[in-house]
Order: C-alpha cells, then sequence, then structure tokens
C-alpha cells in the first residue's frame, strides 16, 4: 500500500538537476525558460534542485568538452537510485556544430545510459516540457522496478 | 497517578492529535497552500496542494547516500531529533480550548524545544562534512541569533500584558486571560510585538528573504547539500511542521480565547487562522520579495523588528 504510494509520487514530484558542459547558453536559457510564469513546471511538481544529491532528473546540456566531462561523470555518480537522465539539444547527442572538435568528448551515450534524448537547437519549452513529462514516467518505472 | 488509561491519553497525545501525526498533516497542508498561493501571485498554476506529501513519500522511496565523511549516527539522528521536538511543541500550544499538557511555563519550553529542529539542522549539516554545510551552518547560527532577540522579547511583552504585574509563562493562564479580555491582538499596546512576532515567523522557518541558510543558488540548500533520500524527506517535513508550529504559536499568543468548547471545530478553526497567518506572513513576503544578505537579516532583525517588540515591551510595562 505504502510502496503504491511512493512509486506514484515518484511520478508526481520529480526533481531537476540541470549541468552544463559547455552549452552554447541557448538550451539554459529555454530550460529556464519552461520554469517561467508562462509554462510553468512546476504545476507537475518540477523543481529545479540545488544539488545532485536532492534530483530525480539530470538534465545535460552541451557538448561535453573535455574540461567538463570529469565533473560530469562524477556529479552523475552522485545522483541517488532511482534517477533519469535527459540530453537537451543537439549537443549532447551528436556534438551539433562542434563535431569534430579536439576539444569535445561527447557524444554523452558514450558515458552514460540516456533516457530521455530532447532535439533542436535549442528546442522549443513544450519539446522540453514532453521530455521531462516522459522522463517522470521512467522514473516511477524505474522506482516500481526496484526491489524492497 | 500514572495509571494505564493516562499513559495511553499522553500516547494518543504524542503521537495522533496535537503531536506527530496531526502536526505533519496540517504542516503538509500548509505548505502546499503556501506553494499554491506564491505561485498565484506569480500568476502561475502552481502545484497541487498535496504536492509536499508527493514530495516527501517520493523522498522516502529514494536511495539515502550517506557520505563517506560524515559520522553515520549524528547524521541519520539529526532529523529524527528534529521530529520529536517539534511534534512535542504542539502538545503545548492551546487549541484555542484544548491544551494537551499544561504547566506553569510552558512559554520558557516552547522557547527551549523551538529552537532544537534549528540545532539539529546545524549539527547535521556539520556531520556531512561538505564545505557548502559549513558555510550553510554559520549561516543558520546567525539567522537563530538574529530572530532570537525579538522572539524573546514578544514572549516577555505577552507574559508581561497578561501577568498584569508579574510575569505569567503558562499557555493556559493566556488562553483564559484572552477568552476574559479579549484577544491580545486587538490591545493596541500588543499590536507591535504581533508585528515583530509575524516577522520572526518566516525567519523561524526559513522561508524566501529569510532563507539564507538554504539558498539553494547559491551554496546548494547549505546543510541539507549531502543529504538525500528519507533524511532530507524528514527534514523538508520539518520545516513544514515548523510553520504550523510558528503560525500555531503566533494564533495561541495573540488569537487566543476564541474557542468553541467542541475539541474538533476548535481544532477546524485554529487550522484556518494558521493558514491565513502563513498566507499573510510568508507567502505574501515571499512572493514579493529577494534574497537578502545575511549581514543585512541580523540588522533588520536586531533593528526594526526588535525595536518593534522593545516598544510594546515598554508599552506594557507602563501599564498600558
Amino acid at each position: 500500500m505504502l510502496k503504491k504510494f511512493i512509486d506514484d509520487s515518484a511520478l508526481k514530484s520529480p526533481w531537476i538537476y540541470h549541468i552544463n558542459t559547455g552549452s552554447c547558453n541557448g538550451c539554459d536559457i529555454e530550460l529556464v525558460a519552461v520554469l517561467t510564469p508562462r509554462y510553468d513546471a512546476e504545476r507537475f511538481g518540477f523543481k529545479l534542485a540545488g544539488t545532485p544529491r536532492h534530483a530525480d532528473i539530470v538534465v545535460v546540456s552541451g557538448p561535453i568538452t573535455s574540461q567538463s566531462k570529469e565533473r560530469l561523470l562524477r556529479t552523475l555518480a552522485q545522483v541517488p537510485e532511482p534517477k533519469c537522465v535527459v540530453s537537451l539539444g543537439s549537443c549532447p547527442r551528436s556534438g551539433n556544430v562542434f563535431k569534430g572538435s579536439y576539444s569535445i568528448e561527447g557524444p554523452l551515450e558514450k558515458y552514460v545510459h540516456v533516457d530521455v534524448s530532447v532535439a533542436g537547437c535549442t528546442p522549443k519549452p513544450e519539446a522540453i516540457m514532453e521530455g521531462l513529462y516522459k522522463a517522470a514516467q521512467i522514473l516511477k518505472e524505474k522506482r516500481e522496478a526496484m526491489k524492497k | 497517578m500514572l495509571n494505564i488509561t493516562n499513559i495511553l491519553m499522553l500516547l494518543f497525545f504524542v503521537l495522533v492529535f496535537p503531536g506527530a501525526l496531526f502536526t505533519s498533516a496540517v504542516g503538509l497542508w500548509l505548505a502546499g497552500v503556501d506553494r499554491k498561493v506564491v505561485a498565484r501571485m506569480q500568476h502561475r498554476i502552481g502545484p497541487p496542494i498535496r504536492q509536499p506529501l508527493y514530495d516527501f513519500l517520493k523522498l522516502l522511496g529514494k536511495e539515502t547516500i550517506i557520505p563517506h565523511a560524515a559520522n553515520k549516527t549524528v547524521y541519520l539522528g539529526a532529523p529524527i531529533v528534529g521530529f520529536i521536538s517539534l511534534a512535542m511543541i504542539m502538545l503545548f500550544i492551546p487549541i484555542m480550548g484544548f491544551t494537551a499538557v499544561s504547566g506553569s511555563a510552558d512559554l520558557i519550553v516552547i522557547l527551549y524545544l523551538i529552537t532544537i529542529p534549528g540545532v539539529a539542522l546545524i549539527v547535521g549539516g556539520s556531520s556531512s562534512g561538505s564545505p557548502y554545510a559549513g558555510i550553510g551552518i554559520s549561516r543558520e547560527m546567525v539567522t537563530m541569533m538574529a530572530y532570537e532577540l525579538p522572539f524573546v522579547l514578544v514572549l516577555l511583552a505577552v507574559a508581561r500584558k497578561v501577568g498584569g504585574g508579574a510575569l505569567v509563562f503558562s499557555m493556559q493562564d493566556i488562553a483564559a486571560w484572552q477568552a476574559a479580555n479579549g484577544s491580545l491582538l486587538f490591545h493596541w499596546s500588543m499590536i507591535p510585538a504581533a508585528l515583530a512576532m509575524l516577522l520572526v515567523v518566516p525567519a523561524e522557518v526559513g522561508t524566501q528573504p529569510f532563507d539564507v541558510a538554504e539558498a539553494e543558488t547559491e551554496i546548494c540548500e547549505g546543510p541539507l547539500v549531502e543529504y538525500s533520500g528519507a533524511p532530507l524527506g524528514l527534514f523538508k517535513l520539518n520545516t513544514a511542521m515548523k510553520m504550523f508550529v510558528m503560525s500555531g504559536l503566533f494564533t495561541a499568543l495573540f488569537l487566543g480565547g476564541l474557542g468553541t468548547g467542541i475539541v474538533a471545530l476548535d481544532a477546524l478553526i485554529f487550522v484556518l487562522i494558521c493558514t491565513l497567518v502563513v498566507i499573510l506572513c510568508i507567502s505574501t513576503i515571499h512572493a514579493v520579495t529577494a534574497r537578502l544578505k545575511i549581514e543585512h537579516l541580523f540588522k533588520f532583525y536586531w533593528t526594526f523588528v526588535a525595536g518593534l517588540a522593545l516598544l510594546s515591551l515598554i508599552l506594557v510595562w507602563c501599564g498600558l
């Protein structure tokens, strides 16, 4: 009974942690736009967490520069289970316009399992919202699969 | 004296009605109302009112990571100590006519018990071994020093006003005095103290302009930086319960003596007044202000708020 309530709550209160791995700031602005009064992601319970320890969904933007790779891996390792990784924009998917650069160590799939990938340069806030909601549903499935 | 019925009654008081269950349920309700009202003031739809309950349940289902540098016992024990002390405070606060436990110096007990959740946050944060928590706990300590002075002055003013010549620290006597002479809020010499108390509430709870200790955008939620899973959920629940305890204390001190005699109805009226107090002094201030710096917070409390409380105290001491 309690387990069912807890599983349902995983869908209703996903907290986001955002990592910028060398992004141009475009996707970051659009992610913040999702939390503003116009789109108001808080109505689904989304909240921006201050530290990876509080996060459920990790949103990664940027093409993963050599400098940020180490920090990215360390941050991802600090997030408690169950967790979801969302790649935001085209950069973590493919490298985008930075592909082939000596300082890029992407794509993100090389290092971690990506649950939801939102494409676009930059993606629209509506698309980000849908991606985050899908991530929350995956979070619930992961929570249900967890052994008590 | 201590027969089996008394013990069962006491257990019921501690675990269910004014204690743990009731306090956490109303606390989560108040936290939800706060988030909804702030959202509506910012022209948003906002989360549902049961959102804090979802947050708490979700955190129960998360993995609890204990950092390598942490002292395990203190790290996990701190939120539980805070929870117990908050559940205990509600026993002393009269819910209109009904008081679970009453003594001759309730106010002093409440004053001490109410610092324990803050101290638990400091102890838990410092045991986690994170530098962010270090900054957070130093700010939490300064915040506590800042609001304790006006808080004590307000309590003294109330005690002197009720006692006439002497100081009365019994919550039941305060409630009885208000039932006979009208609520303290309607005595003009107590209005500055009530204002000071309304400003002490958000600092004690740690909401927006006064959340310097848990500033999530600059120091990653300060003392809570390393917490995850159930202990974090318990700390979030403590914050929600603190909202109820502080608004309940305001209601008992300044709007007491309005009871109807039926406990269930009294509790309902009490919760409604608490909700109004939370909307007035937590949500409204949260929606219109940005976070203060720690030195500005300290200055604000020791000049403006303490000044208001002192004004009331002087007026009361002059017999007004």
